[in-house]
């Protein structure tokens, strides 16, 4: 049991600190009439008066209170608190939109300044931090957001129209649905493909260990490649296949687009999905291994009663670190004319329209901690022993 | 009945087991036992063929064990080793009813023997059959592992210095509890270790192993009594061997009838105790003489410090 009583939490005082200084400091929206101009930030005064941006920071205020002697009680308090906090932010954003969007010029479009971000990063750790101070479980961390999230959703449907990434996403709601569709299945593919490969390579070397130190190094230098340099690589080669063998042509493969793309994430996948799976067959108790023989296993049934399940773990582990690296990779795809997320982030780029980028990066970013965090909790779960 | 014919193992040029013969009656608890790299767990291992010899011929009840096969022959066997190997992702009920399963046994069976062997080896089933083997002290894992060797009641037993990773205290009662074990089921075992003072403590048969070869085999009280060589007489402990030998012998080998007339000897020893034990209550509680009483605590005869050190050629 975590120590909850007695000196001030400086994490909690620091974290509302900096929550402060970057809510009367940084800037909380920006607004253009259009598209094309860059907008003009506004502070959280500029926004509501200073009377409502003070109010706004009693909470702040009041959480480092809680914090300055912290007790089991308190730390509630501050909990709810934060998780209030986290629910106000898009209302807030929707009392900017209702204030300083003139409903009469339908180009007009709000940007969300640093200040809301700042808030939003400082808010969540503070929110981590009381969930392990007061030793709740991971899956109550996840519904007490379910609370901002709501709150989110109901804004975006009724004042955040005017929000640029909310205008972005409108604007190409079909694109954006069939890049998050091609970003999951080359995604889906690659770590499929690499994990089939992956296990029986891992199991060729463990069969032929002269094949390891050749198989390894091969993998490590494939990973050394920049990835545009691998789509480069792929290009010409793919380009002269589907030119002579017309059944690839017929399937779509050419220099761009989605076949050199899978080829070069393959590549990529398939150095931490061999190193896990290998290095989790050889982890496994020797002496496990020894006795199962001992008792009468055959050679099969070692492997798949044995040591199969207890490499587990750790071959998801390989699968978890492998998707991560691949939903990360796929974006620069977009640059062979892969489809996917990234498009939206070259185009942004290309654009300089930050809030295109962010429709783009963001469904990146939540897809990997999405992916982080089940494949981490279901690799727990698999732990051998179950929960002791 | 284990019997090894003149048995040699060649790791490449170097020789592990070399040229040794060694009959193990049934019932009987025969100990390997020398310095490490002697060659006895390779000698316990060429038996359930988890190595192959490289000479000579290696007999189950008469039967090469080469004409079995592999799977068939070490089912038939128990094995049990050092750090116990059990399968970590299994609970307890399932890793003792491993063997059963692969003979594919029937369920209700398997469960019945499981629960038997639990209760012989004093495993609660409430407590522990759904427990996983991390949540095990070191005794308890290790009477798992013994459990798990006897489930198929096998014939024949091969443990591989099963008690050698556990506290003294621990390690001394579960050596007790295989010579109780033992007294019950008659297997015949093979038991590999290198604590002299255990092979002392278990075995019917003692045989010395060094450098590959056997040196010496016999009772354990005979090989004491004449160790053959310095090397057997250093691993049996010098000086140390009185106390040993004193062991090895219960307090009724040497003592005689109670004489009624010098009746105020108060210190009692019971006759089942070892000499050992009879001569530390002479030295703790200053006594040169102790009544030895039977199970119900009566007095059947006495035992002088005088008698207790005599020459054995006395006798």
């Amino acid at each position: 049991m975590a120590r909850v009583t007695g000196r001030p939490n400086i994490v909690l005082l620091s974290l509302m600190l900096a929550a402060l200084l970057a809510w009367w400091g940084l800037p909380s929206v920006s607004v253009a009439p259009n598209r094309i101009v860059s907008g003009s930030a506004y502070l959280a005064p500029e926004v509501a008066g200073v009377g409502l941006a003070a109010l706004a920071c009693l909470p702040m205020v009041a959480v480092m209170g809680l914090a300055w002697r912290p007790s089991r009680t308190r730390l509630a308090m501050a909990l709810a608190l934060v998780v209030l906090m986290l629910t106000a932010l898009p209302l807030w954003l929707s009392l900017a939109a209702l204030r300083l969007i003139d409903p009469t010029s339908p180009g007009a479009r709000m940007g969300i300044g640093p200040g809301p971000w700042v808030l939003l990063f400082v808010l969540l750790l503070a929110l981590i931090e009381l969930r392990t101070r007061l030793g709740l479980s991971r899956r109550l961390g996840w519904g007490l957001l379910a609370v901002p999230l709501g709150s989110l959703g109901v804004c975006l449907m009724r004042w955040l129209s005017p929000l640029a990434l909310w205008q972005e996403y409108q604007g190409r709601r079909e694109a954006f649905e069939s890049a998050l569709g091609e970003h999951l299945l080359l995604v889906g593919v690659a770590v499929g493909v690499s994990l089939v490969i992956g296990v029986l390579v891992a199991l060729a070397m463990r069969r032929w260990p002269a094949a390891q130190r050749a198989g390894f190094g091969v993998l490590n230098f494939l990973q050394t490649i920049p990835s545009i340099a691998l789509f480069g690589l792929l290009l010409a080669p793919l380009a002269w296949l589907s030119s002579e063998v017309a059944w690839l042509a017929a399937l779509g493969v050419s220099g761009i687009g989605w076949a050199p793309a899978l080829l070069a994430l393959v590549g990529y996948s398939l150095l931490p999905m061999v190193r896990n799976t290998y290095v989790a067959l050889e982890g496994v108790d020797p002496t496990v291994i020894d006795a199962a023989r001992g008792m009468g296993m055959s050679h099969g049934q070692v492997f798949r009663q044995v040591r199969l399940p207890l490499a587990l773990p750790v071959i998801l582990e390989g699968i978890r670190i492998t998707t991560v690296q691949a939903i990360g990779l796929t974006a620069v795809a977009a640059l062979i004319g892969a489809g996917g997320l990234g498009t939206f982030i070259f185009q942004g780029l290309g654009q300089a329209a930050m809030d295109l980028v962010l429709l783009g990066a963001l469904p990146i970013l939540f897809m990997a901690l999405g992916v982080d965090a089940v494949l981490g909790a279901l690799g727990e779960r698999l732990r051998p022993g179950g929960t002791p | 009945m284990i019997e090894l014919i003149r048995v040699s193992k060649r790791f490449g040029a170097e020789t592990a087991v070399d040229d040794i013969s060694l009959r193990v009656e049934k019932g009987e608890l025969c100990v390997l036992v020398g310095t490490s790299g002697c060659g006895k767990s390779t000698t316990l291992r060429m038996i359930n063929r988890l190595i192959e010899h490289s000479d000579g011929e290696i007999h189950l009840d008469g039967q090469p064990v080469r004409t079995f096969r592999e799977e068939t022959l070490r089912r038939r066997i128990g094995y049990a080793i050092q750090s116990t190997g059990l399968f970590p992702h299994w609970t307890v009920a399932r890793n003792i009813g491993l063997v059963p399963r692969l003979l594919e046994w029937p369920v209700t069976r398997i469960q019945a023997r499981v629960e038997e062997l639990m209760n012989l080896l004093g495993l609660p089933q409430e407590e522990f059959a759904d427990k996983y083997p991390s949540q095990l002290s070191g005794g308890q894992a290790q009477r798992v592992g013994v459990a798990r060797a006897l489930a198929a009641d096998p014939e024949i037993l091969l443990m591989d210095e099963p008690f050698g990773a556990l506290d003294p205290i621990t390690r001394e009662t579960l050596q007790e509890e295989l010579r109780a074990l033992q007294a019950r089921l008659h297997k015949t075992i093979v038991f590999v270790t290198h604590d002299m003072d255990e092979a002392l403590r278990l075995a019917d048969r003692l045989v010395v192993m060094h450098q590959g070869r056997i040196v010496q085999q016999g009772r354990p009280i005979d090989l004491l009594r004449a160790p053959a060589d310095a090397f057997v007489e250093s691993l049996l402990g010098g000086e140390d061997r009185g106390l040993k030998e004193a062991a090895l012998l219960p307090v009724s080998e040497r003592m005689r009838p109670l004489r009624a007339s010098q009746g105020h000897a108060q210190e009692r020893i019971a006759q089942h105790a070892s000499l050992r034990e009879a001569l530390s209550v002479m030295l703790w509680r200053h006594a040169e003489r102790l009544i030895v009483i039977d199970e119900d605590d009566r007095p059947v005869g006495e035992l002088s410090l005088r008698r207790l050190v005599r020459a054995r050629d006395d006798e």
